[in-house]
């Protein structure tokens, strides 16, 4: 699940690593499912990213290790083989790897004014009047690539994209929301960062949304329980909630239009976790 | 063009490589001999022989006189940011680079000035400039991120023709490695269409041919039909005249080779 972008992933993991003091390298796992960026060209950006940071943060080079995935599997394959302390994940990994990696979330960024967002599924105004009008119909999107997550969570259980949709998943939102517009696809599922972009989009049709997700939280860092301590868990909540008051954060904070980050709410992120268990 | 898009859209992501200009420093050649015959009027009239099998010391006679140029025809072309091009190009990546890159863009910005806008090359190596400038600073290189689309939109719009395709290539990949909608400019299907028009207009240069490979293996997964224009590059590549392009050409090639031979079957 893209809730954020890969810019911000990793804007987000290089935070963490700034607030790493390991004199050993500390793998850090950041996972980005179904983003279009090869693994290769990634793990490059995070090795570039690592050398900044640890000359910003004074630590010697080599400090840190980084490992990245964009395909659901590799990553909890990942997940599994480096065990990590912490991670940059989506909220579909954390929840479905949160009991047997003792998975806490640590920080939530601030976007858009608040830290949950919404799913739109969008079509051709006036094409359906109901979620249920576009059963059967030629789905399309990003976000497809954890579908358990889009099941579970984003339909809360009421419908499943695998059965309920053909689905024609996509790695460019863009290409989706095009072919929706050529009458190639039926209907689109968005993230909130996608639908709240939509009007930038020189489309030839309006578009609606059929439906709309409850609040969906933004996940960010989260940490292993079992392989962090409470300290370090609160030394990278605190890195990272002064991020966007730093110079350098403040930048890269309105870079990628993130407000702030603050402290994961338990109490935000329980109603997934609840669903999750649900769906089962 | 071996400045690589790709390089500098990754770098997008690393952070905190520090903000504000471009380096403002003069890089200094060494002792040089030969460099008594050669003017701008001479540098004009052998422009086109200007590239890959330029001898290094003749481009450092040559940058010598674009950092002096007066002669109008001189400045108002591309030849300048063209030649603080290729000898950045052969600079190991670091500060050297950096300037020389940077000295190229201001040179580029040099013949804008004098009345170079309705040149396509001019755009093309400001922006192939700028691109290897900004390569290892993320946040300066976000921050430009539309200006290369702009340059590179209006080289492409002036005239395809500059460096083979020269600004399909570069516009192509750009937006084939550029974070897409809603967060960049990054858009597969712009990629594709470009890039393959390199490849139709301009098939003789290796690097449209690995560069449409990549967008046919990223956007459409079509690993077959990229294989096949990997192929076609490398013929090129081992038979062209690439002189000092060629070896780091072939490291591009191998790159994307590995890339795709990860695909699963």
């Amino acid at each position: 699940m893209r809730l954020f972008s890969l810019q911000f992933t990793l804007a987000l993991a290089s935070f963490l690593f700034s607030g790493l003091a390991a004199s050993v390298p500390a793998p850090v796992v950041v996972c980005y499912p179904g983003g279009p960026v090869s693994e290769d060209d990634a793990n490059k950006a995070m090795s570039a990213m690592l050398n900044v940071v640890e000359k910003v943060g004074g630590w010697p080079t080599q400090s840190f290790s980084s490992a990245f995935s964009s395909d659901v599997e590799g990553c909890k394959i990942l997940l599994k083989e480096k065990k990590p302390a912490f991670a940059i994940t989506s909220l579909g990994i954390f929840l479905d790897q949160r009991q047997s990696l003792h998975l806490e979330p640590v920080v939530q960024p601030k976007m858009r004014g608040g830290s949950t967002e919404e799913f739109h599924l969008v079509a051709v105004k006036g094409h359906f009047g109901s979620l249920n009008d576009v059963k059967g119909k030629q789905v399309g999107g990003t976000v497809f690539e954890e579908a358990e997550f889009i099941r579970r969570i984003v339909f809360a259980g009421k419908l499943d994209p695998q059965k309920d949709f053909s689905l024609k998943p996509s790695k460019q939102a863009i290409r989706a929301l095009r072919a929706l517009d050529k009458g190639e696809l039926d209907a689109v599922l968005l993230n909130g960062q996608q639908f709240a972009a939509l009007a930038s989009l020189p489309l030839t049709h309006e578009l609606e949304s059929v439906f709309t997700s409850a609040p969906i939280p933004l996940m960010g860092l989260v940490a292993n329980q079992k392989a962090s301590s409470p300290e370090e868990r609160n030394r990278f909540a605190k890195a990272l909630s002064d991020m966007c008051s730093d110079p350098d954060g403040k930048k890269l904070c309105e870079l990628f239009a993130i407000d702030a980050f603050v402290p994961a709410s338990q109490a935000a992120i329980q109603p997934a976790i609840s669903l999750w268990e649900k769906g089962r | 063009m071996q400045y690589r898009a790709r390089v500098l859209i990754l770098s997008l992501t690393v952070i905190l490589s520090g903000c504000g200009a471009l380096p403002n420093r003069i890089v200094l050649f060494g002792p040089v001999s030969g460099c008594s015959g050669v003017s701008e009027e001479s540098l004009l009239a052998s422009r086109n022989s200007l590239g890959a099998t330029t001898s290094t010391d003749e481009l450092h006679c040559a940058m010598r006189i674009a950092r002096n140029a007066t002669m109008p025809s001189f400045v108002k072309s591309s030849l300048s940011s063209e030649i603080a091009l290729h000898l950045a190009e052969r600079q190991a990546p670091g500060a050297d680079r950096e300037a020389l890159a940077a000295e190229g863009v201001k040179l580029a910005e040099r013949s804008l000035s004098a009345g170079g806008k309705q040149d396509a090359a001019v755009h093309y190596y400001l922006a192939a400039n700028l691109g290897l400038a900004i390569n290892d600073h993320p946040v300066q290189a976000a921050e430009n991120l539309h200006r290369l689309e702009d340059e590179l939109t209006l080289a492409v719009k002036i005239s395809k023709a500059v460096d083979q395709g020269g600004p399909l290539r570069l516009l192509g990949m750009l937006y084939l490695k550029a974070p897409p909608w809603p967060t960049g400019v990054g858009d597969g299907d712009k990629a594709l269409s470009l890039l393959k028009e390199s490849v139709d207009e301009f098939g003789d240069h290796p690097l449209n041919h690995l560069f449409y490979a990549e967008a046919l293996f990223e956007v459409d997964e079509k690993t077959a039909e990229a294989q096949a224009e990997i192929k076609k590059g490398q013929l090129l590549l081992a038979n062209g005249p690439w002189g000092n392009n060629r070896e780091i050409w072939q490291k591009e090639f191998a790159d994307v080779i590995n890339e795709v031979a990860k695909a699963p079957r």
